[in-house]
């Protein structure tokens, strides 16, 4: 490591060299991914921002390590990496709840995995701790089937942050959940990374949410990626604040841009032939 | 709100029922027997099997409110009238073979150290070989689940194996082990084992993706992934298919017994056929029957109370 990767917010914290990621479907090869190549620096959050079948979930189940690259590699702190693990916690589109725990036992789970050596009894603390910073300490104590969809996403949030990873990967959490709520989460997703300086990938499909959340965001169309915008308004952002402004309509005009670009491209294809 | 033993428009079925069992009792106690050469057996047993019946029925309708449970009630105490009866009035030539209520309770009096010690006998084997089974096939099926290699090579001969009804080997297996104890056990351990095993593995594969796949992200290893994860995923399935599979366990146990084990229920029931005592037959089918139901009843308690978490 050198001395300026060391400074401060320079620093890379998830280096993506060259990866490219093939889906094989009996006889016929899809390269979901063609040689991408990205830095997140530390502390950043990342919006992966594009339309479905882009290749940006597959980039995010690299980072997490559930699947591996067909080519290149990715580097976490230098290290490559080789699988999934409690440095890079993940909360999924679809629930992923341990069914036969509480909500507290979710998350105690996630802090037995972590790795840390706490005693019982600041185990239990930390769990409540978490379930608070997620508004959920009333409902500790239901099943993820006795929870609304809202509700177990959050719970999934507070399982997330349990883990006590520098990283957080996150694929469209809240896509599933009714526009009111998911600017609730939005919102307390971007706070409490804030506070803990986490390093956050956040796929998503949505502009709005992607200018709401990010620092820097990352524009994909099929199998690489088309652009890269970054985002200079100042934190906290409230959406409510935020739409209207003329900062704001810039940013989404330019994004706009680049999202529908590809799908123009596609259609003026087809009328062509 | 005070709840009510009876909802009001269950009175008449439950009336039914009542006089049904009234009338039972004043049968067996003031039916004078129409014909001669009948055996006469102490009526206490019967009377107090009829109370008994009576006080479930009330407690059963008392849970259930529903109007069915007073049916069952009806059909049962109308079977009984009409056995007593027919018993009495001599419609029923071949006392032997079918015995009066009286005579067939009454052998719960004559030998209740023997049935007492032929149900234990039963119980005990039940429980080593259905523990055993149920261990090894849960273990075995969570692996085979898990790593696919060991469920290719498994599930096929699992398959081939489960076709084959356990009773058919059982005799065999009698003669291969040493005691009879032995035997019991493993012909309820196969009897047991490869279901659960497949039932196992089928929960596994089951198994919601997304689960796993959180799991994996935090760093869950295969043993914690076996232990942790999937283990208490498929236990809701495991424990609801032991109900299934302890009444088949039960049924081969008495199956072995009457081939030749000198132990258990199955065997009481053999013995006294052979000394043609079909009196004291029915006595061991009704104990299984008994037997059975509150093994089922204790199990599906279990399950309530294990079960805290619904899909």
């Amino acid at each position: 490591m050198t001395a300026s990767e060391k400074t401060g917010e320079t620093r890379t914290k998830i280096a993506i060299r060259d990866v490219s990621f093939d889906y094989v479907d009996r006889k016929t090869t899809f390269a979901a991914l063609n040689h991408i190549s990205l830095d997140i620096r530390d502390g950043e959050f990342l919006c992966i921002l594009g339309s479905s079948g882009c290749g940006k979930s597959t980039l995010l189940s690299l980072l997490s390590g559930l699947n591996r690259a067909t080519s290149g590699e990715i580097l976490l702190d230098g290290k490559t990496v080789r699988g999934p693990g409690p440095d890079r916690a993940v909360v999924f589109q679809q629930y992923s709840l341990f069914p036969w725990l509480t909500a507290r036992g979710n998350v105690l789970f996630a802090i037995r995995q972590s790795g840390r050596k706490y005693t019982r009894k600041e185990r239990e603390e930390k769990a409540e701790e978490y379930l608070r910073n997620v508004e959920l300490l009333a409902a500790r104590d239901k099943y993820p089937g006795q929870l609304s969809g809202g509700m177990k996403q959050r719970v999934a949030v507070a399982r997330a942050l349990a883990l006590e990873s520098d990283v957080l990967l996150l694929d469209e959490p809240f896509a599933a959940i009714d526009p009111k709520l998911r600017q609730e989460l939005q919102e307390l997703v971007s706070s409490l990374c804030a506070k803990q300086k986490k390093t956050v990938v956040f796929v998503t499909h949505d502009i709005d949410e992607a200018i709401l959340l990010g620092d820097r965001i990352v524009v994909m169309e099929p199998g690489r990626i088309r652009t890269e915008v970054k985002v200079d308004l100042p934190h906290p952002r409230k959406r409510d604040n935020l739409i209207g402004t003329p900062a704001y309509e810039a940013l989404h005009q330019k994004l706009i841009a680049g999202f529908y670009a590809q799908v123009r491209e596609n259609i003026d294809t087809e009328v062509l032939l | 709100m005070k709840r009510l033993l009876l909802d009001r428009k269950m009175y008449v079925e439950f009336g039914l029922a009542a006089v049904l069992f009234a009338a039972n009792i004043l049968l067996t106690i003031f039916m004078p027997y129409l014909t001669e050469h009948k055996r006469y057996y102490d009526s206490g047993a019967y009377i107090t099997v009829l109370a008994i019946a009576f006080v479930i029925y009330v407690f059963g309708v008392h849970i259930t409110r529903k109007k069915s449970t007073s049916d069952i009630a009806v059909v049962v105490f109308a079977f009984f009238a009409v056995w007593e009866t027919a018993y009495k009035t001599g419609t029923v030539k071949n006392d032997l073979l079918i015995p009066s209520p009286e005579g067939l309770f009454h052998v719960f009096v004559e030998k209740p150290e023997e049935i007492w010690l032929d149900v234990l006998g039963s119980l005990q084997l039940l429980f080593w070989g259905f523990f055993l089974a149920i261990l090894f096939g849960t273990l075995l099926g969570l692996l085979a689940g898990w790593i696919p290699r060991i469920r290719e090579v498994l599930l096929p001969i699992s398959n081939v194996i489960t076709l084959i009804p356990p009773l058919m080997f059982s005799a065999y297996l009698i003669m291969v082990f040493a005691t009879f104890r032995e035997a019991a056990i493993a012909v309820i351990f196969f009897a047991v084992f490869w279901p659960t095993f497949q039932g196992t593995v089928a929960r596994v594969s089951q198994i919601d993706r997304a689960v796993i796949e959180a799991a994996r992200t935090m760093g869950v290893g295969t043993l914690g992934m076996l232990g942790k994860v999937i283990l208490p995923y498929c236990l809701p399935g495991i424990i609801r298919s032991i109900s299934k599979s302890l009444r088949g366990a039960f049924m081969c146990l008495t199956g072995a017994e009457m081939l030749g084990i000198n132990l258990g229920v199955g065997y009481f029931i053999e013995k006294y056929k052979s000394f043609a005592d079909y009196r004291c037959v029915l006595a061991g089918i009704v104990t299984v029957g008994v037997i059975t139901t509150v093994i089922d009843i204790l199990v599906n308690k279990a399950e309530k109370t294990l079960i805290r978490w619904e899909e």
